[in-house]
């Protein structure tokens, strides 16, 4: 045991020993480098790190604007919208979680099992919306229920909703998810992407007021992606509400009216009424139609197609296509000729039926012939004869000329997309078109609307309009005003395009022919008839293939798409007109029996509603800013 | 002394705020540890040389019971449980191999040549507890006690060819424990320290955080209990494993330098106390604890600071653990022991 008393150990020992030391030394200070490099050095960068670790920022979305009628019923607004949401990190027991999610939703078991174990891995600490828009039933199930689903929160978010529906779907739009090509460009620079925007129609034209501004919260989370603080919160700022100039009751009738027929004697159509002495648009319905709250959590992909693919193509709006006009557009014509004295109100026609022009005959609509007739009874009864010989007195470009100054062959300038322009023939039109020279032959089929002619049911109703006030062309509106919380921003006012050089004694003159056609026993236009009031119209039937291959056959065992057009064009009170109306009933057929009632029905609800309970009539300013 | 015990409690104590149940069982072990320490330091370490044998087979014995009765703790079989408290032996172990080891080269001193069946004998001893640690699944600490054995390497006198041998079976067993041996999610922390962008969100993360943390405290540190990595879990096991990245985010540069000036002090120390010890067991004895203290520390700085692979190897006087604690203070009570007796005949 004490065998080495009194000696210390070896040299030796002690130089390894001061070996040892130095190791150490030199360990701990390759530590102290490193700590001045990750401490001092470096430190701002982990200091960022440390930060982005803990500070999140939540985006608080803006509820959009809401979109009104010019009475302030509400067309869109938004509607809160229960989310479901999963932090895969914080889900302990999968199939446990899947299997009561299953039992408190309409989703079975494996569906959840397949989203949640799906979720991506570098979102583990997140939570990732796994259902969009839980019914409220759903939503109260889980909430009452989180106890046992640790990992799987709620939310609640706004989301578009369209009160009415389908009502006035084409007109407002629908919204969808940023595209990524949008992205790119420099006007969505603050958007992301999944974010949601207006990607047809007002919504899309509106898209910056209805936007609102997007508000976020700034809080602490820890590693699981828990809140632990607030650390400030910029409350998000509401969308601004657009006021329409549409009418939602007159909407609704114009839709009834289409849907009510629709698929009996036709399968698409478009109406349209504008005020005369604005150029306000009332109302804009087009069938068949489509549900935009469809899209507005962005569509899936089933329900996109069943959209696209159908052949009836909901997503048209087809009050802004182009169409053949028939005889819509003798009004036209007439004015032209009278304008220019190439006839006066008396001269007469005699239509036997048909018109021979070198050596080709041209058949009247009414084959026995409407015998003499004037100016008044050709826009009355529609006689194509008359129209016939006397265009052939005009010049074609001074025709468009005067269809230019009545707002056709022009895009009306909506911006709602989709809008054609119609197309007004003329002998430039017809170079530049085919290289060839225009031949008197095709005045004829032009003078009763067809040929190459095209218009589209809005550029009917604001002609109609323009011939109703007297000559003053009007853009037609859709917006009445914009405005926030703070009161109206902006407000549209009506925009005089341009006042025709036509005297008001050959405007005058058309109307009394257009009258006639409704009011007088034997006109075309019989079925738009008002109780009380005066109403002008005119019917067109506008061939689609020439009249030999469908005119041996019932009007049923005509194919669908080789049907005649149907239009009605309408506009009262005569005395002192307020609104147009077109109808326009692709391959419809009947212009008389089915176009024209659906004028009077909306020309009926017009003035139903202006009639006060007291029996007195609301002046048009006052239905202007009384809501009903 | 002393003040490197308040310095850990008072360290300890912004390491794990807010868990009192356990900082209140750490004190408890502190308080466990203390008596240990003055019950070691008291007994001549002269006395404690006969009764080396019996410690270290008492602790073979602790560790091998481990695995019959121990349940699995975070991939572990290395706790013994007794009712609320629980043991980890292969602390223990530890202080009875530099104990065994210390007594063997009293008995064949390393001054003169070692023999070959010296070094057979030395691995042998170092053999037995390592198995039994890489029985129980606890690689960290299974390296930390064959470091320890190695300690005593440089103090072995030996021909340039027992070095080739050591070092080419050395450099074989390394690649067979490799090959062989490492389980995968251990193998791929070794390799996430060479490539640490490897797969940031999983066995990278920890090493990834743990230098955010540091990083983040810059010159002075954030201050007590503002840490927001250690606070908002962004580090996991800081409490124990990476308590020292939560000394570096709240106390900066100047926390972490004054620490490691500390350790450096007190392995010098410990090493002076081997240089000026009056016999070779002592010597040996203070050798083997300043290797105890040197390589958890190296290991588990290196690894916080990125410098070394992520090894779950406790921070010696720092990191939550009674057994680590008690075994450390042990340690300190075998030098306080060894440095009172070196005028003492």
């Amino acid at each position: 045991m004490n065998r080495d008393l009194g000696g210390g150990p070896e040299q030796v020992l002690q130089g390894r020993i001061i070996i040892c030391g130095i190791m150490i030394a030199v360990t701990f200070l390759i530590f102290l480098i490193r700590l001045f490099q990750l401490q001092i050095v470096e430190s701002n960068v982990f200091k960022k790190k440390a930060q982005n670790n803990s500070i999140q920022i939540i985006r608080l979305d803006a509820p959009r604007g809401r979109m009104l009628d010019r009475h302030g019923n509400v067309l869109a607004s938004t509607r809160p919208s229960f989310g479901l949401l999963a932090a895969p990190h914080e889900i302990h027991d999968l199939r446990g979680t899947a299997t009561l999610l299953g039992y408190l939703t309409d989703r079975p078991e494996s569906w959840f099992l397949e989203r949640l174990g799906s979720l991506p891995w570098e979102k583990r600490f997140q939570r990732t919306r796994i259902i969009d828009d839980l019914s409220f039933d759903v939503f109260s199930r889980i909430e009452s229920h989180l106890y046992a689903l640790p990992g799987i929160f709620t939310d609640v978010q706004p989301r578009r909703h369209y009160q009415n529906g389908t009502r006035a779907a084409h007109l407002l739009g629908y919204l969808g998810e940023v595209h990524a090509v949008q992205l790119k460009r420099e006007e969505f620079s603050d958007y992301l992407g999944g974010d949601v925007i207006g990607q047809s129609g007002l919504e899309k034209r509106f898209e910056t007021h209805l936007r609102g501004r997007s508000g976020g919260r700034t809080v602490s989370v820890d590693a699981s992606g828990r809140v632990i603080e607030t650390i400030d919160e910029v409350s998000p700022t509401r969308g601004r509400d657009i006021t329409l100039t549409i009418d939602l009751d007159l909407q609704t009738t114009a839709e009834r009216a289409l849907a009510t027929f629709a698929d009996r004697d036709f399968r698409s159509g478009g109406i349209t009424v504008v005020a005369v002495e604005t150029g306000e648009i009332l109302a804009m319905a087009s069938h068949p139609t489509y549900d935009p709250n469809d899209f507005s959590g962005g569509i899936d992909s089933e329900s996109w197609s069943n959209i696209t693919r159908n052949k009836g193509k909901p997503l048209l709006n087809r009050v802004l296509q182009n169409y053949p006009p028939g005889s819509v557009y003798k009004p036209i014509v007439a004015s032209a000729l009278l304008d220019d004295r190439l006839i006066t109100p008396q001269d007469e026609v005699t239509c036997n039926g048909v018109f021979r022009f070198k050596g080709r005959d041209y058949q009247c609509w009414k084959r026995t012939g409407h015998g003499k007739v004037d100016l008044h009874q050709a826009l009355r009864e529609s006689c194509d004869v008359f129209f016939y010989q006397n265009g052939l007195k005009i010049h074609i470009d001074r025709l468009a000329e005067f269809a230019q100054f009545f707002g056709l062959g022009a895009s009306p300038k909506l911006s709602l997309g989709q809008e054609a322009a119609g197309l007004v023939p003329s002998s430039d039109w017809k170079k530049n078109q085919f290289n060839e020279p225009w031949y008197p032959g095709e005045m004829l089929s032009v003078s009763i609307g067809q040929g190459a002619n095209l218009m589209t049911p809005l550029q009917l109703a604001v002609s109609y309009a323009t011939i109703a006030n007297g000559g003053t062309l009007y853009r037609p509106r859709i917006l009445r005003n914009i405005s926030s919380s703070s009161g109206i921003i902006t407000s549209s006012e009506p925009e005089v395009l341009g006042t025709l050089p036509i005297s008001s004694e050959t405007l005058r003159e058309v109307v009394v022919g257009l009258e006639s056609s409704v009011e007088h026993p034997n006109g075309t236009g019989t079925a738009a008839q008002l109780d009380g009031i005066r109403v002008a119209g005119k019917t067109g039937t506008a061939q689609v293939v020439r009249l030999e291959a469908t005119e041996h056959l019932e009007d049923h065992d005509i194919p669908v798409r080789y049907r005649d057009h149907a239009w009605f064009g309408a506009f009262a009170p005569v005395d002192k007109p307020e609104i147009a109306v077109a109808v326009f009933l692709e391959h419809g057929l009947h212009a008389s029996t089915a176009a024209a009632p659906m004028a009077a029905e909306i020309l009926g609800t017009y003035f139903k509603n202006r009639k006060l309970k007291n029996g007195k009539t609301l002046s048009y300013e006052r239905y202007q800013t009384v809501a009903n | 002394m002393l003040g490197l015990a308040n310095l850990y409690s008072a360290t300890y104590a912004q390491g794990a705020p807010g868990l009192s149940p356990i900082f209140r069982r750490q004190l408890f072990a502190l308080s466990a540890a203390l008596t240990a320490l003055v019950v070691v330091a008291l007994i001549d370490y002269r006395k404690l040389e006969r009764f080396s044998g019996v410690i270290f087979v008492g602790t073979l014995i602790l560790l091998a019971s481990t695995l019959v009765f121990s349940p699995l703790i975070q991939g572990n079989r290395s706790w013994l449980l007794y009712g609320s408290f629980s043991v980890q032996p292969s602390e223990f172990a530890k202080v009875g191999l530099v104990v065994v080891m210390a007594h063997y080269l009293h008995h064949h001193p390393p001054v003169q040549k070692s023999t070959l069946r010296d070094l057979f004998i030395l691995a042998f001893l170092a053999f037995c507890p390592v198995f039994l640690i890489v029985l129980q699944r606890d690689l960290g600490v299974a390296v930390l006690t064959t470091l320890v054995a190695l300690t005593y390497l440089p103090f072995l006198r030996v021909t340039v060819k027992v070095w080739a041998v050591l070092g080419f079976s050395g450099a074989v067993f390394l690649l067979g424990v490799w090959k062989f041996f490492l389980k995968t999610y251990q193998r791929d922390r070794i390799l996430d320290f060479f490539d640490p962008s490897r797969d940031p969100l999983s066995s990278g993360y920890q090493a990834l955080q743990s230098k955010i943390a540091v990083g983040s405290g810059g010159i002075f540190g954030r201050g007590f209990l503002e840490g927001t990595q250690t606070h908002l879990q962004f580090l996991p096991t800081k409490h124990s494993d990476f308590v020292f990245s939560v000394l570096g985010e709240e106390w900066g540069f100047l926390g972490t330098s004054t620490v490691i000036f500390l350790y450096v002090t007190m392995l010098i120390w410990g090493l002076s106390i081997a240089r000026n010890a009056k016999d070779t067991f002592g010597a040996m004895v203070a050798i083997g604890v300043t290797g105890m203290f040197f390589w958890p520390a190296a290991m588990n700085i290196g690894m916080v600071l990125g410098l070394a692979p992520v090894i779950g190897v406790p921070l010696p006087l720092f990191s939550y653990g009674g057994s680590s604690l008690v075994s450390a203070y042990i340690g300190l009570g075998l030098l306080l022991n060894i440095s009172m007796r070196r005028y003492i005949f």
